[in-house]
């Protein structure tokens, strides 16, 4: 399964980035994240409820940021693995100035198996876009929070 | 065979029907034992992994739960997967009960649970806790067998589990002196075979006798039973396997699965009776699927259409092992690829391709399907390139009745046919000649009918010995009680195909008594004798002559003896009414009870003769039968949608003599739906990783009653010389003839828009866009136009 798309954000670029590569922030925009901590440097253990229709439980796995160029482009890596399947992705995170704003492009590739792939493959792509939305629109709400005057 | 009939030949309903629909049947879930408790299995959500870590201490220590095991637990107490069949230069792809190191499909157990009560045990299953390592997948057979794959087992280094070749006829000089050459790659989807029934396995071992019960939704008993002693190292005559009702086969439960050994270890091991129902997941994941073939033909025919030479080249995807038949399946499409053809050379290449999916194995027809839809659709193909009627090449091609029995140049000879036969009832019955002329008609209006042909001969009646892996006799004990009533005890192993009723018409015509007076006892191998089993088509024409001859056995048991004491030639005295009756003097008879009485009592037996009552027969036959027939298939097509409607369907069918016409209807019904599956709907589709996406009902496409046509069914007659039955198998014909039936006639309503092949299933999707999309792009809403348009344009050409 192939994910991509684009957001513009409120924000900095300096500002996206500090909330993209702090586990604090992060774990805020993650749907359904019950714990996120560092465990190696760019590297996070994280623990997330995540229901698609019937098939919902718990993954847990690791989060881990790679090729950083600040605050430019990241690539994030996650797996995680729980009753029902397991999950794997990675992508690419970058990250443009648009007058004073950020957009920010992502792409990447997920892959999930177990019973979730073979129950809940008519739903996943819908699922997945679904759960990206969430995490930027929590990912904006931050950011303007954090924003003086926004 | 008798030449009375009063009971054989008959429709007598099924004595097995009014406890299925009663609810009475008890199948392994409905048993309970004393202490009983639940299994189930942690499988690999991953096709291709190392597993690195299996934690079972939070599973261990839930509520309810007895014991979790893996591999490391059992290592070297349970054998691995046995596979019976044995191929020149065939590469080891062995399969542990339990994953040992490393899983290869999705589905996979990796541990076993065991609890107190289901509930526990589900839960119980999602704390085990396994840490894989992912390798790549090879998913696609032709990859996994090209340079750079991805190994599933280090004997096999290329994913070629083995390279079988057959040659016969000098297919050089064919294409030499072919007009026409045609080529054309055709699939055969990978199917789930989908028993209404899962799996289920119950076993129970009692220390003091040092017995081991084993209660298994299978088609194969006895084997079971060899096989379970070799696995868990028991000696075999402590082994019991007990097949109760079973909830639908074709060919799924022909197998020795890994499930079968570990919960009759479980049993032994903890002292308690364990029991195992498979979920309908788990049947999609890890039963084994069918077909999945990649076929490629090239054929060289005559300008009129007939056969010089075939080659075929054959990619089977035979799954990530080997199940108990799993290699030997795609040589039995070899077998048959002449189809009813006179076919003077052939050359034929299958490559068993080891890939990260379930193993396929025998689903009903087993091989014959694939070849028949190969050489059916071929048949078409001609028939479209020469622009000649697919029945007239058909026929052009068809060995003579006298040319039988008739010798392939694949090495079987067909016992016995008469293809013009089945053909011209085809034909005729399904007004082919008017149904033409009406799809002419209706192509003016921008309506697509097609009519579809397949002329199919299967092998069946599994087999003689010399070319079975493990035996093709059949036995059957008949015993006549001292009240008088019959128990035939047979080695089949029905589960749905109603041998229970022929064999009691069988019994009561030979020994002049009633069906009711007749029990068919199997799949208990602690009461029948050591058998084979039900598949390949061999219930009947194999254990039914089994039964027959120890039927015949006992007639002239019991005719010996009351020719004693009626003073009577034996020979001349004949069964009915439950009397023997004399021919010679009047209406002179005796009960039957009288003769049966003595053969107990025996006071009264003909000096030197054996008290009691029984037979047994081991037929072993001299060779496969060859059922035949004929099948016209009717679709229209939608323009608009694609929707593929089945409009009528007419089966001739050739299984030689019948016991009971209502089981043969029965079956060919069964084996047309299935058929439909496969034409039209069913499809078992795994993704680029290795996920099986089409792992439940939701999903995977099952014909259902609203797709079917009404299904017409003639027979000829064409006894076989194989058994003294003259009964030939019907048990997979219809998924054997009515698969290239469909997608013929699917093909042919779609000739307007130059298409010449359709793969299965013939979906929406594929056909709308093989309507649409078909160069040169046409308007759907001036159909008929367009068309006429594009053949005039490809005849200027």
């Amino acid at each position: 399964m192939k994910v991509q798309g684009q957001i513009l954000l409120a924000a900095a670029r300096g500002q996206v980035w500090d909330l993209l590569t702090d586990p604090a922030k992060l774990a805020k925009c993650l749907p359904g994240c019950e714990k996120l901590e560092a465990a190696g440097p760019d590297r996070y253990k994280v623990s997330v409820k995540f229901a698609l229709a019937a098939i919902s439980g718990s993954y847990s796995g690791a989060v881990e940021l790679s090729e950083k160029k600040q605050p430019e482009s990241l690539r994030i890596m996650l797996e995680g693995k729980g009753t029902p399947g397991f999950m794997k992705g990675e992508g690419r995170i970058r990250l443009t100035e648009k007058q004073g704003q950020t957009e920010l492009r992502y792409e990447g590739e997920a892959q999930v198996g177990g019973m979730i792939a073979a129950v809940g493959q008519r739903m996943i792509d819908v699922a997945a876009r679904r759960i990206i939305q969430q995490f930027f629109d929590a990912a904006a709400a931050q950011l303007r929070s954090s924003v003086p005057g926004a | 065979m008798a030449t009375a009939t009063k009971y054989i030949g008959k429709p007598l309903k099924r004595k097995e029907d009014p406890r299925l629909i009663h609810g009475l049947a008890h199948y392994v879930d409905d048993l309970v034992l004393a202490g009983m408790l639940h299994a189930g299995f942690v499988r690999s959500p991953h096709a291709h992994a190392l597993i690195k870590f299996v934690d079972t201490s939070k599973a261990q220590s839930a509520p309810g739960v007895v014991a979790v095991l893996t591999a490391e637990d059992v290592r070297g107490q349970i054998g691995a997967v046995p596979c019976a069949a044995v191929l020149p230069d065939m590469k080891a792809a062995p399969r542990p009960v339990l994953a040992t190191g490393r899983v290869r499909f999705v589905g996979e157990a990796v541990a076993v649970v065991i609890a107190s009560d289901r509930y526990a045990l589900r839960d119980a299953l999602d704390l085990v806790d396994v840490d894989y390592e992912s390798l790549t997948p090879v998913v696609d057979p032709e990859k996994a067998i090209s340079k750079g794959a991805p190994v599933l087992h280090e004997p096999s280094p290329d994913n070629v589990a083995y390279r079988w070749e057959l040659e016969g006829g000098d297919i050089k000089k064919a294409f030499k002196q072919a007009d026409k050459v045609i080529r054309q790659r055709i699939l055969n989807q990978r199917l789930v075979p989908v028993a209404m029934e899962p799996r289920g396995v119950l076993a129970e071992y009692k220390p003091g006798e040092k017995t081991l019960t084993v209660w298994s939704s299978t088609q194969i008993p006895h084997l079971l039973k060899t096989q379970l002693a070799a696995m868990l190292g028991a000696p075999e005559h402590s082994v019991r396997v007990i097949t109760p009702e079973v909830g639908g086969g074709f060919g799924s439960k022909l197998n020795v699965y890994p499930e079968e050994a570990v919960i009759a270890h479980l049993a032994m091991r903890l002292g308690r009776p364990v029991k195992w129902v498979e979920t309908r997941r788990e049947n999609f994941l890890c039963t084994i699927h069918g077909r999945d073939q990649i076929g490629d033909v090239e054929a060289a025919v005559t300008k009129d259409g007939v056969l010089l030479g075939v080659k075929w080249r054959i990619v089977a995807d035979l799954g990530a092992y080997y199940q108990l038949l799993t290699p030997l399946i795609p040589t039995l499409t070899g077998l048959m690829l002449a189809g009813c053809y006179k076919v003077p050379a052939i050359r034929i290449e299958i490559i068993g391709a080891l890939t990260n999916k379930m193993s396929t194995d025998a689903y009903r027809g087993a091989g014959r399907p694939e070849a028949t839809y190969y050489i059916e659709r071929l048949m078409d193909l001609i028939a479209a390139e020469l622009k000649k009627d697919p029945a007239e090449i058909r026929r052009k091609n068809f060995p003579q009745p006298k040319d039988f029995p008739y010798a392939t140049p694949t090495g079987v000879t067909y016992d016995s046919a008469n293809y013009q036969k089945s053909l011209d009832l085809a034909l005729q019955k399904s007004g082919y000649a008017k149904l033409r002329k009406e799809q002419a008609k209706l192509r003016k209006q921008g309506r697509y009918l097609g009519i579809g042909l397949s002329t199919y001969v299967e092998i069946c009646a599994m087999g003689p010995s010399s070319a079975m892996p493990a035996g093709g006799w059949e036995s059957a004990t008949v015993r006549v009680e001292p009240t008088g009533k019959v128990t035939i005890l047979t080695g089949a192993s029905p589960h749905g195909q109603g041998q229970e009723t022929s064999f009691a018409q069988m019994g009561a015509e030979i020994l002049g008594l009633t069906p009711d007076d007749v029990h068919v006892v199997h799949g208990d191998t602690a009461a029948v004798p050591y058998g084979i089993g039900t598949f390949g088509s061999r219930g009947t024409a194999v254990g039914g002559t089994a039964a027959y001859k120890s039927l015949i056995k006992l007639r002239d048991k019991l005719a010996q003896i009351a020719g004693h004491l009626m003073g009577e030639d034996p020979q001349k005295l004949v069964f009915g009414d439950g009397r023997i009756w004399s021919k010679s003097a009047g209406n002179k008879s005796i009960g039957l009870i009288e003769a049966i009485g003595a053969a107990y009592v025996a006071k009264t037996l003909p000096p030197g003769m054996e008290p009691g009552l029984d037979a047994t027969t081991f037929f072993e036959p001299s060779n496969f039968t060859f059922p035949f027939g004929a099948h016209v298939c009717v679709v229209e097509i939608d323009a608009e949608t694609g929707d593929v409607r089945l409009l009528k369907y007419v089966a001739v069918d050739d299984c030689g003599n019948v016991l009971n016409p209502l089981l043969v209807e029965g079956q060919v019904h069964g084996g047309i739906v299935q058929a439909v599956g496969q034409a039209m709907f069913e499809e078992a589709v795994y993704d680029e990783h290795g996920q099986l996406i089409t792992g439940e009902l939701m999903d995977y496409a099952l014909p259902r009653a609203g797709a079917l046509p009404w299904m017409e069914t003639h027979r000829t007659v064409t006894p076989s010389p194989v058994n003294p039955l003259g009964v030939k198998g019907v048990g997979e014909a219809g998924t054997i003839g009515a698969t290239p039936a469909i997608i013929n006639a699917v093909v042919d309503a779609l000739a307007p828009f130059g298409v010449r092949h359709v793969d299965m299933p013939a979906k929406r999707e594929r056909i709308w866009k093989l309507m649409h999309e078909a160069p040169p792009r046409r308007a759907p809403r001036a159909p008929a136009k367009a068309a006429a348009r594009r053949q005039a344009g490809r005849r200027a050409k």
